[in-house]
């Protein structure tokens, strides 16, 4: 028998990749049933304000991502236990010039508390909701979501009011006594997607270069596998065959993403674990995640973009120090790495002090002197201390 | 997996599917609690039939370290087995970790959608599963009803996080002022996680009004409910909305 | 008085069988196939042998061929596609296009063979990185190994010694929108685990399925032997999700039946892709107005009792361009397609007259 190279006829069908195309697509496009419920009256559609940017979706449909006059829906997680998340996704608004409202008129999407202790019901989680919606349409500013959890309980509430009429009304009048409407936005867009959609012009203002940092990212569940056809998929990262955000991001601030097993799996969070039975988040954390980085990677930070992510990729490694294993990698958000990049104090700005796992080796490979910010910081908690000041402002944070 | 095969067995499942232990719970008390699973609108969205693959299984995080099937519970609604969805109810549902990795089912399930609605109505009717998956939770239940939102600074103490390090008694310490050395003028908070305004809590609270979810947590948790009832009906009061009660 | 000739498009299978019957039964018949060579999908894709009895499939297609090739009866237009047509039953002319020039031709029937392609892993919700490992390949480029009698590891050139598939990738599936099943997979995975094991007796081969579907003498003569005599391994659990580790693939599922997760290393992971309509199958529905169903196979109306009517009089589809199909479907609904268009043709003349 003549020697034949099936291998690399194989291989070499294999190099043109994957391609999507709406056509193709298995799920309805939730768009048609938007505007058809807003042509009969149903409800109002905020349209995303132009200029607006394109991004692919899984099955190559485009999302409308907004660049300015946007209004942030802030996470609770984020602004409460890990704060430099938010004030990173600000100041890089701030640093481009774009024009953004941080609302008081703002509730958390109470996600966390519904999927751990499931004290809520559909009508309820739906009228938060929109309650939300519908103060960020009263300002003409277009929500753009932090959180992750937020992000995909909402794209889930979007997809049972489009399809229960029953639900539309109930919400409907709770909104008319509230003397709100039900609003939803054109597209329920996360932060990530926007960090990721400007990603070019983040690395324009770049200022330290990263390109000797090795990173792991953990993409987080809330954001690709709930309602998984509204998520950003780019052929050219993974040929489309996982979710392009924050690869995409990092890759083009230079930085050498690299891949681990077990990337698919969920951090451990689990909502009500991490606060009641974190014996399972932890195991889970290391033994899952950052072990896995650690020995297939050795990354000098893994980078996620959702709040439970973050806190318990970076809480659970201290307990697992203590016995021992094999741990020690710092965690971020990608806002917090754009702002990094662009020259934000790691301090003031990304507040590093509220995370857990030491991050000095990473500042030191990127040739930042990590002591003499903290000084800086230092510095200026002293004037609040002393009364010369009574908060930060965002000029002290920059100068 | 023969045992020819050297496969690695993660977690063999003992999982007791024994329905003894709920024997004297009425057959009609538990087809009544099923039917209200099947009746949430979400039902059909998130069960179709199940091929009993296991798909969902090995995705599951929880199924890595309880024992715990997602597969299982799919499995038992579909074939709309009264006596065994009980079971679960009240000794299963509470594992999830609710990340939804098992949404990629083929047949389009979602058990832990599923799982969800199996939890509200546990709740709704004030099972034990529930009440005892709830004890120490409260706090939380209290920070995110009366608030607006989940977790606020002030829940960083270190013995609430022993694990997490010294680092929380750090955080702890500095509370006060490293808040006000955040530069977004929303975020100088402690009790809460970032400023809401006071018409938006009360629009929150009128919601939970509307939408009955006071009796959701009068069910589980009568002391939680009544301190819940206290404040809200207090600033709702003050709000000009004195017609809003909760009981 | 209208033509009397036929117009079969796609030279596959059943578009062989189709011509080959009218040209037995007197008419003639106008066969169009895009491809350069007769032979369908086994010839293109280069299956190795066929279900049940490991026929050489070369040779089986060749033999198919032959009766076509060089036959008075049968106009064979190769490298050419159908791009239009109008009129209606018994009086269609149709322009046949290739890459020099376009021809009308009249026709008083046709019968469309245009056929399927696999499943493109690419689209599967689950993980299984068939673009990302290269020791994942498909049932297709398995067939291609065994024909070649080199089963290796992509990656290292190496024989596998641990080797599995895994069933019903892009079929069955609501997240990828193919809810049917694609038939044949069941088998010609169970097919190419024997071949395995015949080429390589000391491999491991295992099969995850959800459903073992093995219909008719394909139990005996397949899945039989593949467990009795080949002990392949078939466990109920479809996997997950796959991990490149070490450099070996982990595979990570639940043995249902034993009620346990497992994450096992495998050397090759063998996809078995389904049945998807083709391009040329979704264009000639366009072309000639037929009625697509949900997946965009040709739909045909008679249910069990007629399998190759379409929604328009006159115009027959045969084989896997109406569904999965294996062989066996294919030839039967050929032939019948055949028996139809002539009756269709006859007809008018009978009126005529
Ligand atoms: C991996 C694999 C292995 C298989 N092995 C077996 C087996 O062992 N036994 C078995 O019974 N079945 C097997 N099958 C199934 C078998 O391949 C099909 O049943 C058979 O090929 C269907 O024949 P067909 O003629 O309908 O379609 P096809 O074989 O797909 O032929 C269609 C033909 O139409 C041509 N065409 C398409 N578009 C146009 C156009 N626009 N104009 C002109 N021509 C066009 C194509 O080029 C092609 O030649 C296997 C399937 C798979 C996936
Ligand atoms: S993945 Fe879906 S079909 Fe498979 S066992 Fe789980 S619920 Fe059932
Ligand atoms: S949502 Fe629950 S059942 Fe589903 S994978 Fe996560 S933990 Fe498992
Ligand atoms: S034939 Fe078997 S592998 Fe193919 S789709 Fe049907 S059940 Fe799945």
């Amino acid at each position: 028998m003549s020697y034949v190279p099936v291998e690399e006829i194989i291989k070499s069908q294999k190099t043109p990749g994957f391609k999507t195309t709406p056509e193709e697509a298995p799920t309805e496009d939730f768009h048609d049933i938007l505007f058809q419920l807003e042509k009969e009256g149903e409800l109002i559609v905020q349209r995303v304000p132009e200029p607006y940017l394109e991004v692919p979706t899984k099955y190559g449909r485009k999302k409308k991502i907004p660049l300015q006059k946007t209004w942030h829906h802030k996470s609770c997680g984020q602004c409460g236990h890990i704060p430099g998340y938010s004030t990173s996704i600000f100041w890089i608004n701030r640093k481009l010039g774009f024009d953004y409202i941080d609302p008081r008129d703002q509730t958390s999407c109470t996600a966390w508390n519904y999927y751990a202790s499931a004290t809520s019901n559909a009508p309820a989680q739906a009228a938060v909701a929109i309650r939300n919606f519908s103060s960020a349409y009263e300002t003409g500013y277009f929500p753009i979501i932090h959180c992750g959890t937020s992000f995909g309980h909402y794209k889930e509430v979007r997809h049972e009011l489009l399809h229960h009429h029953e639900l539309r009304r109930q919400v409907r009048d709770i909104m008319e006594r509230l003397g709100k409407k039900l609003v939803l936005p054109e597209e329920i867009v996360h932060y990530s997607e926007w960090v990721y959609a400007i990603r070019d012009r983040i690395a324009e203002h770049q200022v330290i270069d990263m390109s000797n940092i090795t990173a792991t990212v953990h993409p987080a569940c809330h954001y690709h596998k709930l309602v998984e056809e509204d998520a950003v998929y780019d052929p050219e990262i993974y040929g489309a065959q996982r979710t392009a955000i924050v690869t995409g991001t990092l890759k083009a601030l230079g930085i050498n993403v690299k891949d681990y097993s077990t990337w698919f799996d969920c951090c451990g969070f689990g909502f009500r674990h991490i606060l009641v039975s974190r014996d399972f988040s932890r195991s889970f954390a290391v033994q899952r995640k950052i072990e896995v980085m650690k020995e297939e990677v050795n990354p000098d930070v893994t980078v996620t973009h959702d709040t439970g992510c973050v806190t318990t990729l970076d809480q659970s490694q201290f307990a697992a120090r203590a016995h021992g294993r094999k741990v020690g990698i710092p965690v971020m958000s990608d806002s917090q790495i754009a702002a990094l990049a662009m020259g934000a104090h790691p301090y003031k700005v990304l507040q590093l002090h509220w995370h857990n796992t030491d991050n000095k080796p990473f500042f030191e490979k990127l040739g930042i002197d990590w002591k003499k910010k903290w000084q800086e910081f230092e510095e200026a908690v002293e004037k609040i201390k002393s009364g010369e000041k009574e908060y930060l402002t965002w000029e002290d944070a920059d100068a | 997996m023969s045992s020819a095969v050297e496969s690695q067995v993660l977690n063999a499942f003992p999982l007791d599917l024994s329905q003894d232990r709920y024997a004297e719970v009425p057959y009609e008390e538990k087809a009544r609690l099923f039917e209200e699973v099947k009746t949430d609108i979400r039902y059909h969205d998130v069960l179709y039939g199940c091929y009993e693959c296991g798909i969902c299984v090995a995705a599951c995080p929880s199924a890595r370290f309880y024992d715990f099937s997602p597969r299982v519970i799919a499995q038992a609604c579909a074939r709309e087995d009264v006596e065994l969805v009980y079971t679960l109810m009240n000794d299963s549902i509470w594992d999830c970790s609710q990340c939804f990795s098992c949404d990629r089912c083929p047949r389009g399930n979602s058990p832990g959608g599923l799982i969800t609605i199996l939890r509200e109505v546990a709740v709704r009717n004030g099972l034990q599963s529930a009440r005892d998956a709830l004890e120490g939770y409260g706090r939380i239940i209290y920070k995110i009803m009366s608030t607006g939102t989940q977790v606020s600074p002030d829940m960083l103490q270190p013995d609430a996080f022993p694990d997490w390090g010294t680092h929380v008694h750090e955080i702890a310490e500095n509370l006060e002022v490293w808040r006000r050395a955040l530069p977004p003028e929303t975020l100088h908070t402690t009790d809460i996680g970032w400023d809401v305004d006071e018409k938006t809590m009360i629009e929150l609270y009128l919601i939970w009004h509307m939408t009955g979810v006071m009796d959701m947590i009068k069910e589980v948790d009568e002391g939680l409910f009544m301190i819940l009832q206290d404040v809200m009906e207090e600033r709702l009061e003050d709000a000009g909305y004195d017609d809003v009660t909760f009981d | 008085m209208p033509s009397q000739d036929i117009l079969v498009i796609g030279g596959g299978p059943a578009g062989l069988e189709a011509a080959r019957s009218i040209a037995d039964l007197g008419y003639r018949a106008i066969l169009v196939e895009k491809r350069d060579r007769l032979g369908g999908t086994p010839d293109e894709a280069g299956y190795a042998a066929l279900t049940p009895d490991l026929r050489n499939a070369e040779e089986a297609m060749n033999e198919m061929i032959a009766r076509v090739q060089n036959n008075p009866n049968v106009e064979l237009h190769l490298g050419a596609t159908v791009v239009d047509a109008k009129g209606q039953a018994p009086d269609f002319t149709v322009t046949i296009k290739n890459a020099k020039e376009s021809k009308q031709v009249n026709v008083g029937a046709v019968i469309i063979c245009t056929g399927f392609q696999h499943f493109d892993p690419g689209r599967e919700t689950q993980k299984y990185g068939y673009y990302e490992f290269p020791d994942v390949i498909t049932l297709v480029d398995c067939e291609k190994m065994l024909k070649a009698h080199r089963v290796v590891r992509p990656s290292t050139g190496e024989p596998p010694e641990r080797v599995c598939f895994i069933q019903c990738v892009g079929s069955r599936d609501r997240r990828i929108g193919n809810e049917y099943c694609s038939k044949v997979c069941c088998g010609i995975a169970s097919k190419e685990a024997i071949e395995i094991k015949q080429q390589l007796p000391n491999a491991k081969v295992f099969i995850f399925y959800i459903d073992m579907r093995m219909y008719g003498y394909w139990e005996n003569e397949i899945y039989w032997p593949a467990q009795e005599k080949y002990k392949v391994n078939y466990v109920k659990g479809i996997a997950t999700e796959i991990l490149q580790r070490d450099g070996k693939l982990l595979v990570r599922g639940e043995d249902t039946t034993m009620r346990r997760p497992f994450e096992i290393p495998m050397d090759l992971v063998v996809l078995s892709v389904g049945m998807e309509p083709s391009a040329g199958t979704r264009e000639m529905a366009k072309i000639f107005g037929l009625k697509q169903n949900k997946y965009k196979f040709i739909e045909t109306i008679g249910g069990a009792l007629d399998t190759v009517s379409t929604t328009v009089p006159g115009v027959f589809a045969a084989g896997a361009c109406t569904g999965p199909a294996d062989l066996e479907d294919s030839i039967s609904a050929a032939g019948l397609a055949a028996v139809k268009a002539i009756s269709t043709v006859r007809q008018a003349e009978t009126v005529k007259a």
